[in-house]
């Protein structure tokens, strides 16, 4: 009798925790964007959804969605195939792994606000390093202004964006290689399996359940990713580099509508909502099936 | 018998957090925005004067970099956790009095503080007749020259006019070297008001007389072409847009750049990082019409509404604005002068860079007191970016900023 509710008394507490850091929060972002607001965040009148229309009507807002989008495919995406290979080398047994492994892991321990901050200067179109080693290899014979425009500036966040998520992807990985058993690889090579038949026929389906963490955990990191561009560009010029949350930090702390930066938030959760509860789901199907 | 010890820690735990919550009598806490490497160590010796001096009351500096200051005010205010007082851009004054968080100095204010002040940085401050700031930090912007690319393209003297200023900026190119006639400024804080030194010069006003945007102006429209011609021409540094005011700034101090408009600050940045430099500082160019602008700016320390130790805060203010005080502050952060006394002190008399500063300033403006004026800034930036990249025609760019600009005046 008593053993129905004892998984619910020991869910209680994390519940509790996760309606203290996650419910009111969010309760409070939607007080905040469904009312009129002044700058300093007292409520006035009930607007109902007029701060969310003012964002449908606002280009830098649609822009700056799918921008988002693309931004968040392309660097969970580039982390993903990148982070297999380098997992599955660090993987095998070889003079200096253990280098290696710290070799790769390190831009994780490094801040994500410093690194962005290095690369700024390291881009820097006149005194950059990146120019200067460019040049001294006769790459190129002029200056490149990286971050002067979107066309240069949003591709190279995108490369720092990978760069920076593929420790924490190839951690995920390597635990997920090594709970394969090695008696599959020995009778598959057995069998006269090539290195590529076995990626593909054990390696890769029995790793299939950390990819799909990998992307879900990713997504949501990525999709609220601040520093690099906020950093490197602030969003701009002209806000042809923005993302969500960096345009959401503009409308709050430059401008002052905490109405529509709230409006923002609660589209930016509700989309990642809903792309983890279809992930989960299809991630799950196919895993029954 | 452990649950009760914790719960005895727990509860012990969270009356002091209510506590700490609670000011206690006679703090003041100040958050401060830090100017550079100088204001940290400036504020702990206030410190430890004013508390030797003041017996009871206990000072807390909060220094905060000046990019996250409103964010901090903001969440701050918010939550109802402010200080009692704080640095703020004057610019962001009016919001603060209009949310009502501000309170007014009057009642504190005599006459023989009041005549401390020079009036030019005092009177933005003042809001419906009402002193709601005092003016912490006072600054304006020059040209910056550098004497020996001047002397080597054989330029005799700084440019009076921006059609001086475009010719000497080609010799300083035709000198090659990877060196720059004139350095624009043209990401982030004040790109707009980069641009605004070429429109006051053209006799345009941010805000036109009926208070609707100058952007639209035949005057706005000759300033951004003059700029995007510029550009084109190659008479500024490459990559206008991915260089803010720090990154001309060292341009400049590399000797990289002839020319760049900018704050006091550079002087004294200059005397520590690039002491070799030859440069001098001259007026912001004149228009056709002779007509030229530079941008005043203050910053002001203002009281906020619920403070419970006004009176505390006040005493402060007071020690703050002494003339010995003042010298200490605006000397090391390379400022203007806001009080009479010290604008008299031999230091600023004898200072020849200075002294071009305080020339220009019966050509300063203020940024507009109007509300949303941070939204119209990054209108005008925004803009100003996608003139310089190419990406809109100047016309165009500038119709569009003028009514999104118009539709936030009307509000």
């Amino acid at each position: 009798m008593q053993n129905r509710f004892l998984p619910y008394l020991l869910t209680l507490p994390s519940l509790f925790l996760a309606a203290v850091v996650i419910f009111w929060p969010v309760w409070d972002l939607i007080q905040i964007s469904t009312h009129d607001v002044s700058r300093f965040g007292q409520l006035r009148d009930f607007s109902g959804l007029t701060n969310f229309w003012a964002l449908t009507a606002d280009p830098d807002f649609t822009a700056a969605l799918w921008r988002t989008g693309v931004w968040t495919v392309l660097v969970v995406g580039g982390a993903l195939l990148l982070s297999i290979p380098v997992a599955i080398i660090l993987n095998t047994d070889f003079y200096g792994r253990g280098i290696a492994r710290v070799i790769i892991m390190l831009p994780w321990a490094v801040s994500l606000t410093m690194t962005a901050v290095v690369w700024r200067w390291a881009l820097n179109g006149e005194s950059g390093m990146l120019n200067s080693a460019l040049i001294g290899l006769g790459l190129i014979e002029q200056n490149i202004q990286w971050l002067a425009s979107a066309e240069t500036a949003f591709p190279m966040q995108v490369l720092i964006g990978i760069l920076v998520t593929v420790p924490f992807t190839t951690t995920i990985f390597l635990g997920g290689l090594s709970s394969i058993p090695d008696d599959l690889y020995e009778a598959a090579a057995l069998e006269g399996a090539t290195p590529l038949q076995q990626f593909r026929e054990i390696t890769f389906p029995l790793l299939k359940p950390f990819i799909n963490i990998a992307i879900v955990l990713n997504t949501i990191y990525v999709f609220n990713s601040f520093p690099i561009i906020w950093v490197m560009t602030q969003g701009g010029p002209a806000n042809s580099t923005d993302i969500l949350v960096t345009h959401l930090y503009k409308l709050a702390f430059r401008i002052g509508k905490l109405g529509e930066a709230s409006a923002v938030s609660l589209v930016m959760f509700a989309i990642l909502l809903v792309f983890t509860m279809i992930y989960v789901r299809l991630a799950m199907r196919e895993h029954r099936a | 018998m452990s649950l009760t010890k914790w719960t005895v820690g727990l509860m012990a735990g969270m009356s002091m957090l209510t506590l700490a919550a609670q000011a206690n009598a006679g703090e003041v806490r100040v958050t401060v925005a830090e100017y550079s490497a100088k204001t940290g160590p400036y504020f702990e010796n206030v410190k430890k004067d004013f508390e030797a001096a003041n017996p009871g009351i206990t000072v807390k500096f909060e220094i905060v970099p000046w990019d996250v200051l409103l964010q901090k005010l903001t969440t701050d205010i918010t939550a109802g956790t402010n200080a009692d007082l704080s640095i703020i851009g004057t610019r962001w004054l009016i919001d603060f009095v209009q949310q009502d968080v501000a309170e007014p100095l009057d009642s504190y204010i005599t006459p023989d503080f009041k005549g401390r002040f020079i009036d030019t940085f005092l009177s933005p401050s003042i809001m419906e007749g009402k002193t709601y700031g005092l003016p912490i930090a006072a600054s304006a912007r020059a040209l910056y020259y550098n004497k020996e690319l001047f002397e080597k393209a054989g330029i005799a003297q700084p440019p009076a006019t921006w059609t001086e200023l475009q010719e000497d900026a080609r010799k300083i190119k035709a000198l090659g070297s990877g060196t720059f006639g004139f350095g624009l400024q043209g990401k982030e804080i004040e790109t707009d008001v980069y641009y605004y030194y070429a429109m006051w010069s053209q006799g345009t006003e941010i805000l036109n007389k009926d208070g609707t945007s100058g952007l639209s102006t035949p005057g706005a429209l000759e300033a951004a072409k003059l700029y995007k011609s510029m550009i084109d021409e190659g008479l500024t540094e490459p990559g206008v847009t991915s260089n803010n005011r720090e990154d001309v700034q060292n341009l400049f101090k590399q000797g990289k750049v002839g020319m760049m408009i900018t704050a006091p600050f550079l002087s004294n940045q200059i005397k520590d990082e690039a002491p070799n430099l030859k440069y001098g500082v001259a007026a912001i160019p004149a228009g056709p019409t002779g007509a030229r602008g530079t941008y005043g700016v203050t910053d002001s320390i203002i009281m906020f509404k619920n403070s419970k130790n006004k009176d505390e805060a006040w005493k402060l203010l007071d020690f703050l604005f002494t003339t010995e005080q003042r010298a200490k502050f605006t000397q090391g952060e390379g400022f203007l002068p806001v009080n009479k006394e010290e604008a008299k002190m031999d230091y600023y008399v004898n200072n020849a860079d200075l002294a071009a500063f305080t020339a220009l300033l019966p050509d300063a403006r203020f940024a507009p007191v109007i509300p949303g004026w941070e939204e119209i800034a990054q209108i005008t930036s925004d803009a100003m970016q996608k003139i310089y990249l190419g990406s809109a025609e100047p016309e165009a760019a500038l119709k569009e900023a003028a009514d999104k600009a118009n539709a936030v005046l009307k509000k």
